[in-house]
């Protein structure tokens, strides 16, 4: 069974974790001693900095091992600092990069339709996930967020990462049942029982194994997720098949 | 991580290992306000209990920490249910200080409970607050345990806090619940400094590197286990230490030894 994370990071934000990853090769590092196949990957400065440097920044880093694919921060078209959504798609196609991250709070911009609508619409059509981690919004304001989102771009692969250890079940279920595009991240889905249960009533496929890491241990998310009272063949697409189904499918 | 050791191939391949057996000293029982529990129930707590290799539960009712009365008198009759799987944290609310006397009453008449539980931060008193006096009187001329919620932040349940009932209360054997979450170097200094005080690490072993703070300034035979069940699966826990840069002697004294010295309970440990 393959392992690809779906939430990991490396460089130095202005509060660093208690234990930081400075460079790719501290990544790196963890991921061979965890034994993480594939690592959907975002740094710092791409939330820290802007995402006009930072994103290129990723990539570079990421094309020294074939493990890591590069994953990219969003910002509104209409400031041109991306490019227009054309030339951002295009700019994603030549650095291969198949993930999109939204910090709607950190970098200051409404997530609708109205600002992203443009981006988002590609995004659908051509099969991009969208990430959000769920520090970006408090309490319930994110998984507010989220629906609206996925009430104006239903096909919109959007996936919520890193929530808090107070279970969140009673906020992201009603939009698994609403929404068959809509996923969560399992770095801190620490709740015992909690995926059984969403596979029971949702399917594996909402759920993609995450670590957080740097922030988070990876053996957490991991050993919860290998030894969960499911089917083998629910457990290898938590574990990998479905983020490299997503990946596969994109269309740039 | 999957390679490094025995204790963790042997978690990875099997979710738990014979000869090193888990002790949970930080759970709870029941359903919460704020969250939604699908294994809360004795027979599938038990489950996981098996699933994960953990021998023993140390718990606290839910209920408890807001009506001590019924919340105890659940406990105790779980842990008389389930005598060889669970002991009881008897819940103290100095939110009514006037009760427990009778509490303390009921405590020693009640068996299978090792001592109090204290959730500062929840029922909104301050460890040194004078409401909890004749518990910790009681528990400090007994030499019994006491596990608190602590956590950073002023006034409440911090290091700080801590530190001062440590100092009037030699005999208690003080755990601090979530290891004084945030403030990991001077927790551990507290923890250095007092004999009687422990590091439990609900939540806590989900910060990357706060482990081998504790480990390098309090020593893993200061650490003790646990998950806050029905929170958080023990797996995921057991996972983070794991993932820890530590030894497998640390694992064994934070998984059980600690706990198991401490407390005196049964456990026979294969091999």
């Amino acid at each position: 069974m393959e392992l690809w994370d779906c939430n990991c990071c490396y460089g130095l934000p202005k509060k660093p974790p208690v234990a930081p990853a400075e460079t790719i090769a501290d990544l790196l590092r963890e991921i061979d001693r965890a034994g993480i196949a594939r690592a959907l990957v975002r740094g710092a400065s791409q939330w820290e900095q802007s995402p006009e440097v930072a994103n290129l920044l990723v990539s570079e880093d990421c094309a020294s091992d074939e493990r890591l694919i590069p994953s990219w921060a969003i910002l509104p078209p209409q400031t041109g600092e991306l490019g227009t959504v054309e030339e951002f798609l295009a700019a994603m196609r030549k650095a291969g990069v198949r993930a999109l991250w939204a910090y709607p709070e950190k970098h200051r911009y409404v997530l609708n339709a109205t600002t992203m609508g443009g981006l988002l619409e590609e995004a659908s059509d051509r099969g991009i996930p969208l990430f959000i981690d769920r520090r970006e919004v408090p309490g319930s304001g994110l998984y507010a967020l989220a629906d609206s989102v996925l009430r104006d771009f239903p096909r919109l692969r959007l996936c919520i990462c890193a929530h808090g250890s107070w279970g969140e079940d009673r906020y992201f279920r009603p939009l698994m049942e609403r929404y068959p595009n809509f996923r969560v991240g399992t770095s801190r889905y620490e709740l015992d029982g909690g995926i059984e249960d969403i596979c029971r009533s949702y399917g594996p496929e909402r759920l993609l194994l995450g670590t957080n890491f740097p922030e988070t241990p990876m053996g957490g998310p991991i050993l919860t997720l290998l030894h969960a009272a499911i089917s083998d063949a629910d457990r290898e697409l938590i574990a990998g098949g479905n983020l490299r189904r997503i990946l596969e499918e994109v269309r740039l | 991580m999957i390679n490094e050791g025995r204790i963790t191939r042997e978690f990875v391949e099997h979710g738990r290992v014979e000869d090193c057996p888990v002790i949970d000293t930080h759970a709870h029982y029941g359903p919460f306000q704020a969250i939604y529990f699908p294994r809360h129930r004795p027979e599938r707590v038990i489950d996981t209990m098996d699933r994960c290799g953990v021998r023993w539960m140390l718990i606290s009712g839910h209920q408890a920490l807001v009506d001590t009365e019924r919340g105890n008198a659940e406990i105790a009759r779980l842990v008389a249910d389930y005598p060889d799987r669970f002991r009881g944290w008897w819940v103290i609310s100095p939110n009514y200080p006037d009760r427990i006397p009778a509490e303390l009453e009921a405590f020693e008449a009640t068996p299978g409970f090792l001592g109090f539980k204290l959730h500062p931060s929840q029922q909104g008193v301050s460890l040194t607050a004078d409401a909890y006096t004749p518990a910790y009187e009681y528990a400090n001329a007994r030499g019994l345990p006491i596990l608190s919620h602590t956590w950073s932040g002023a006034g409440l349940c911090s290091y700080r806090e801590v530190a001062a009932v440590a100092d009037k209360y030699p005999q208690i054997r003080f755990l601090m619940g979530h290891a004084g979450y945030g403030d990991w170097l001077d927790s551990a200094k507290v923890a250095r400094d007092h004999e009687h005080v422990y590091l439990e690490l609900t939540a806590a072993y989900s910060v990357r590197g706060a482990l081998e703070i504790m480990c390098e300034h309090a020593g893993s035979r200061k650490i003790t286990f646990g998950t806050d069940h029905p929170w958080f699966d023990p797996h995921y826990g057991i996972g983070c230490i794991l993932s820890a840069y530590m030894t497998d002697e640390d694992r064994r004294n934070i998984l059980y030894r600690n706990a198991q010295t401490l407390f005196g309970l049964p456990l026979e440990v294969a091999g």
